[in-house]
This record gives C-alpha cells, structure tokens and sequence, in this order.
C-alpha cells in the first residue's frame, strides 16, 4: 500500500509549480494593490460626496455663522498676512535667495 | 511554521499588504499544485490561483487564529473552480484541454504520469479534488474535509474510490484495496 502510495505522489510531484514563483508572486500583488486602490479611490469618493451633502444640508445654519466670523476676522486676518509677506521678503533677502 | 503564518495572518489583517505579499509566496506552490490537479488547464489553474488570493486578500479579516492558511485557501480555490466550472459547464472540454496542454508541456512524457493525467480527469470534480489535497499534497483527511466543505466520511471516501481507479489506471496491484 505504501509503495503504491508513494508511487502515485511521486507521479504527481512531476507537475509541481516551483517553490518560489516571483512572476506570480507579483502578478498577485499587483492586483491586490490595484483593488486596494481602487477601494480607496471608492472611500475617498464616498466620503467627498457625503461631505458635501452634508455641507449642503447645514449650509442655511452655518451661513450666518460664516459671514460674521468673515467679518469680525478680516482685518485681523489682512494684518496678519501682510505681516507674513513682509518678514517672509526679508528672510528671503537674508538668505540671499532674492536675484 | 505555522507560527510564522500566523502572525503574517495577523499583520495582515492589519492591513499589511507585505505580509500578505509573503503569504503569498509561501503558499502559492500548494495551492497553484491542487488547483492544476482539480481542473487540469494549468494556465486556467493560474487565473483561479489569482482569484483565489484576491478573494483571501478581501476576507483575511474572517479567518481564524491558528486556522490552516492552506486549507482555507485551497477552500476558497476549490469553491472558485466549482463556480467556473457550474457557469462554464464545459469541464468535459476541460479535461481534453488538460489532456493536450499535458502532452505539449510534459518534456519526457512518461507513460505512467499520462496515465495518471487521464485516469485524474476522468474522476469526478469532488473525487479528484480529495484525492489532490490527500494523495499529492499530504492533507489529512480531516484538513481536507475542512478545506473542501465536505463530510470527513465522504472525504475518505473519495480518496479511497480516487486511489483505487488511479492505481488501477496505472495497472499497479494493491493489496489494500
């Protein structure tokens, strides 16, 4: 029994794959990655959709709240960019980056 | 072993695709051999060896701790060749093309290994599939059963009826049977 056995697994080693395969190694891991993307792809959708929905839906309560932060922040927000283009110019020229 | 498996499984199912690009390698020659036993067409045998690892890339969040990777993997390819064969209905055309793809890439065409071919794809798809996992790739019965979503006794079963037809196809008198 045990001959016959062996007989018949020896007969069906002839046909194994080889242990180490990097060509379908790769291939699968290929496929692998392009489905992880596309599902990230798909997330990433999903969310921007819901995202605006939801911003669409809030829009009329949050517009009020919005123009007056606007408002109540624009000089502040001015002061503070005119203040970063200037000290940003004279690093520049510190530096040496300017022509 | 299968310790190493186990926390490849784990790192993937964390989401690592290195991990599972190991797994990959490790069990790609077991699985690729019995799909190439169960359907026969080698290079169909490859396209299901893929899907079946996509398919486990999808669910390595459902298996178990210190589950067979093999087994669950053969499962999943076992289940792959059944749906192509069930939608195809051509696994008669199958084992034909078996039959020629062997005879082109066989380099010394024994007699014995093309009688097994033959005698292999004139078994039934369950047959041969219990006798891949349990005669060729050292399964025990009870693995493959796992494996295959089969009985253990009907499991035995094939394997015994498989061997016997197989080593009557190879005219070799066992006392056993």
């Amino acid at each position: 029994m045990r001959q016959a056995d062996d007989r018949l697994k020896a007969l069906f080693a002839m046909d194994e794959p080889p242990t180490r395969d990097t060509a379908f190694s790769t291939a699968v891991m290929e496929k692998v990655m392009r489905r992880r993307f596309l599902e990230d792809v798909a997330l990433l959708c999903g969310l921007s959709v819901a995202g605006g929905g939801a911003f669409w839906l809030l829009w009329p309560a949050l517009q009020p709240v919005v123009v007056s932060l606007s408002q109540g922040l624009a000089p502040a927000l001015s002061a503070i960019a005119l203040a970063a283009g200037a000290l940003g110019g004279r690093a520049r020229s510190a530096l040496g980056l300017e022509s | 072993m299968e310790g190493l498996d186990e926390s490849l499984v784990a790192a993937a199912q964390a989401g690592s695709t290195e991990a599972f690009s190991r797994l990959v390698e490790r069990h790609q020659q077991p699985l690729r051999a019995f799909l190439r036993r169960a359907c026969g067409d080698w290079a169909q045998a490859d396209d299901l060896a893929q899907e079946t690892f996509l398919a486990a890339w999808s669910r390595i969040g459902r298996l178990k701790a210190g589950a067979s990777v093999r087994a669950w993997l053969c499962g999943i390819g076992y289940n792959k060749h059944l749906t192509a064969v069930r939608s195809a209905g051509r696994e008669r055309a199958r084992a034909t093309v078996y039959e020629a793809d062997r005879d082109a890439t066989i380099d010394a065409p024994a007699e014995d290994k093309l009688a097994l071919e033959r005698a292999m794809a004139e078994l039934p798809a369950e047959q041969r599939a219990c006798v891949a996992l349990c005669l060729a790739a050292d399964f025990s019965h009870a693995e493959a059963a796992e494996a295959l979503d089969m009985p253990l006794g009907t499991v035995k079963s094939h394997v015994s009826r498989g061997r016997a037809r197989l080593l009557q196809a190879l005219g070799v008198c066992d006392e056993a049977s």
